[in-house]
């Protein structure tokens, strides 16, 4: 049986990478004793798969990963059992069962939305937000593997919200991943600067959402299971 | 202090899980409630220092089984290290993120000699003085441990207390003598420490020199002040703490997994080794005792291995049997068993195939030298076919590359002996073709010989570097095909040889390089050879002195005043079969050889698992 999870990570282990998250989850399993299943050969490891990653220095609050299990098992008994064991700063917040044969998370994820909090008056982000969606092109030079090439992130920004609470601002871009332009929270922290906002006006970030994009409609993995 | 760290300091580091705490079995006690509060500081990076069993076994002793209090530090690497003294970021623990200033003790584990360096470069981040007599009354305690200081003497000028044998055993006793004395002025609280045995406190000692720089004479300033300072001795390690809760760190440290410590010590007794000697007697946990705290690990952490660890474990006496049963509980959940050393015969081979399911890639076995007669000097009582044999069980099981430990420089060597590792190599990977259908990879690590204080050898002379270079050259010049050979830094070993027979004087010098910027000198990146040479020049100190030198039977060294219950009549004699090419048995499978250690410190060997050839010690 297969179970996809929605989880969250606190701002205090922002600073882990995909692969120690990953061995955080597979820990945890076995602190559980939930009855993963292990793939064969001369070095079995637990069958999970995280969905995309998330960037070192970036928290999040709506990650996903799959799991099969050995033996069957109702959602609510599963998040129980790993809340049990997971440390603080991690927790399951959703979980379902999903057919064996669905598509996994790195192939149907197109999307994530990424939150800035800003030491700014919320009339100026205002205004960037508008600059920013109705700008011709957004060229910034590309924080992926083709470091420094030119990059135009104008195709994968769908839409951009702003909100103001307790003295900070916050601007949400909902962003493409992979096509048709693959666009970094740090590349969006550079198009901050380069629109005038200065790097320690910016207080923190994080990632609450991983889409899959349909048309104007933004699922979550959990929301459309194909 | 937290929020800046994670704010503005973490953002700008390679590595910053290194730094961040918050792991899953932390131990945060109230600061306020704790009677002696106690950093325990690892002067290398935190994978390293995570790694390190003792560590985990004090954490959890004081913080789980005392009223006291210990939280963690490492050495920040130099990334890090820029940063926080730029940002004026003070070196803080992991569990409060509290500067190490306003702890009572600072606890360093010397596992290392060339760490010291990074010690203070560690006190100078927390602000605190370096030369202990430039502390005042509010400054902690600089305290070290661990194995490095069975020769205190070259860091004595640094360190309020060196704390001499099994940490289980003193620190709490320690940390208690700490509080009982808080309110008294400094001088007289360490003069009441210096009452517990294993404590030495360096300033209450006056040392004097022959005219050929050679210790003339070591004595107690002050009446009452032991003349000799005895190790601490676990007598029995089965009952003795260890932790079923150790903390599970998040980045991928070096020893990624749960570990027992299946026994401790190591009577083999090869002549060239230190913790061979300093850690005797052998003793063994039971197989109960280890089960129990291997569920009690896995429950507690997840780990996917578990680790059988001692200084020999394939000589732990129930080792087959423990190996099996902890297969046949965990394999099936998918946690692996991982024997870290294994010993030159092919029983080892075969157990190593039963329990490690997993594929087998490199098989590391340590025959030390190449050729008999070298093999008796040293005591490395393996024969070439015993390796050979032994070579040949993993082949023939697949395994495809092997890796052998030598040492070069050894007391006696000549040029026969470096053939016999050259020949013996050649060995290794002709029995790897006649078996392996792919090419087999055979490779060798030589360590350069180091004498250290407290082994037999610690009468011989180090290699200098000009010759430990001649030999290098020779030996790749000589190698077979398809054999890699790579040698240990001969200089860094050579600075090792300083430090571990040092004395006093070389506080100086240390001082000196660690001012002209050397730090983490066990990473190659960082070791600076010429700045040592610079401040040994400086300080108008001879650093051949304590190693191309071959000291006197006659000679007083800085370290006799440390009793480690070997009699120094024994290493001598020990020494002396060494020249005669003579050989001693371990004394679990043979008579006792008379070390001193059982009857002098009132301890036995203690084997838990019926080995029937085992004696006990009786003179």
């Amino acid at each position: 049986m297969r179970i996809r999870a929605e989880y969250s990570v606190s701002p205090d282990l922002r600073f882990l990478s995909n692969l120690e998250m990953m061995r955080l989850i597979e820990r945890s399993l076995r602190r559980a004793s939930l009855p993963y299943a292990l793939t064969e050969g001369f070095n079995p490891h637990i069958k999970l798969s995280l969905g995309t990653v998330l960037p070192v220095g970036v928290w999040g609050t709506r990650e996903y990963f799959d799991l099969d299990l050995n033996e069957d098992m109702k959602p609510e008994e599963f998040m129980y059992r790993i809340n049990q064991v997971l440390p603080e700063g991690v927790r399951v917040n959703e979980a379902q069962v999903i057919p064996e044969k669905a598509a996994s998370l790195m192939k149907i994820i197109n999307s994530a939305s990424y939150t800035f909090a800003l030491n700014e008056p919320e009339e100026k982000i205002v205004r960037l937000k508008e600059e920013i969606l109705k700008a011709e092109s957004l060229k910034i030079k590309s924080r992926g593997k083709k470091k420094n090439v030119e990059k135009d992130l104008k195709a994968g920004i769908y839409k951009a919200e702003v909100k103001y609470e307790k003295g900070q601002s916050y601007i949400t871009f909902f962003v493409s991943v992979g096509e048709p332009v693959n666009v970094r929270y740090d590349e969006l922290n550079d198009l901050l600067l380069r629109y005038g906002i200065s790097e320690e006006k910016i207080t923190d970030i994080c990632r609450n959402g991983n889409y899959i994009k349909e048309g104007e409609f933004f699922y979550t993995p959990l929301e459309k299971v194909i | 202090m937290k929020e800046k760290l994670f704010k503005d300091i973490l953002p700008k580091v390679s590595k910053p899980v290194r730094y961040m705490g918050n792991e899953l079995n932390i131990i945060r006690k109230d600061w306020n409630k704790a009677k002696t509060r106690m950093a325990f500081a690892f002067p290398d990076v935190y994978e390293v220092g995570m790694s390190h069993v003792g560590g985990k076994i004090l954490y959890g002793l004081i913080n789980e089984t005392t009223e006291h209090l210990l939280e963690r530090t490492f050495a920040p690497w130099p990334d890090m290290e820029e940063v926080m003294r730029r940002e004026n970021i003070p070196l803080y623990t992991l569990e409060s993120y509290r500067p190490l200033r306003d702890f009572d003790v600072i606890g360093f584990t010397m596992q290392y000699e060339l760490s010291i360096t990074n010690i203070l470069n560690m006190l100078d981040l927390a602000g605190i003085p370096l030369w202990s007599n430039e502390r005042d009354e509010k400054s902690p305690l600089v305290v070290v441990g661990g194995p490095v200081v069975f020769n205190p003497e070259p860091y004595a000028d640094f360190i309020d207390v060196f704390l001499i044998g099994d940490g289980e055993e003193l620190l709490p006793e320690f940390l208690d003598a700490v509080y009982a004395t808080k309110d008294l002025p400094k001088a007289e609280r360490l003069l009441k420490m210096t009452k517990i045995e294993g404590v030495y406190v360096p300033r209450f000692y006056e040392v004097e020199y022959n005219e050929d720089g050679t210790v003339k004479k070591m004595f107690p300033k002050i009446p009452g002040v032991p003349e000799k300072v005895k190790k601490r001795v676990v007598k029995d390690l089965d009952s003795a703490y260890f932790p079923e809760k150790p903390i599970l760190p998040y980045m991928n440290v070096v020893h990624d997994r749960a570990v027992l410590e299946v026994m401790r010590g190591c009577q083999r007794g090869c002549r060239f080794c230190h913790a061979g000697i300093v850690y005797r007697p052998v003793r063994e946990r039971s197989i109960d005792t280890l089960k129990k705290q291997a569920e009690a690990q896995i429950k507690n952490t997840g780990y996917e291995e578990i680790s059988l660890t001692s200084l020999s474990t394939l000589d732990y006496s129930g080792v087959e049997k423990l190996a099996r049963e902890l297969v046949a509980e965990f394999g099936a959940r998918g946690i692996g068993i991982s024997l870290p050393s294994l010993r030159v015969d092919a029983f080892s081979i075969d157990l190593a195939n039963e329990i490690q399911k997993v594929r087998k890639t490199t098989l590391t076995l340590a025959p030390e030298a190449g050729t008999q007669r070298m093999r008796n000097i040293i005591n490395k009582n393996v024969t070439e076919e015993q390796l050979l044999e032994a070579v040949e069980a993993a082949f023939k099981s697949g395994w495809n590359s092997v890796k052998l430990y030598f040492m070069i420089g050894l007391p006696e060597e000549t040029e026969e002996d470096l053939d016999g590792i050259i020949e013996l190599l050649d060995k290794v990977r002709n029995i790897g073709r006649r078996y392996s259908k792919r090419a087999v990879e055979v490779r060798a690590s030589l360590a350069c010989f180091v004498p250290k204080a407290h082994t037999p050898f610690q009468w011989q002379p180090q290699a200098s570097i000009t010759e430990l270079e001649a030999k290098i050259k020779y030996m790749n010049s000589k190698k077979g095909k398809n054999i890699k050979l790579s040698f240990h830094d001969s200089r860094t070993s050579y600075l090792e040889g300083v430090m571990s027979r040092g004395n006093r004087k070389l506080s100086k010098a240390i001082y000196s390089a660690y001012k002209k910027g050397c730090k983490f000198d066990g990473w190659t990146e960082y070791f600076h050879f010429d700045r040592w040479m610079e401040a040994f020049r400086e300080t108008d100190i001879d650093p051949d002195f304590w190693t191309v030198r071959k000291p006197s039977y006659e000679e007083i060294f800085p370290w006799d005043f440390i009793d480690i219950g070997v009699t120094k009549a024994f290493l001598k004699s020990e020494n002396e079969k060494a020249l005669k090419e003579m050989t001693t048995p371990d004394c679990r499978h043979d008579k006792c050889t008379g070390c001193g250690i059982c009857p002098r410190f009132g301890v036995d060997i203690d084997i838990r698992e019926g080995d029937k050839n085992a004696h006990s010690c009786r003179i």
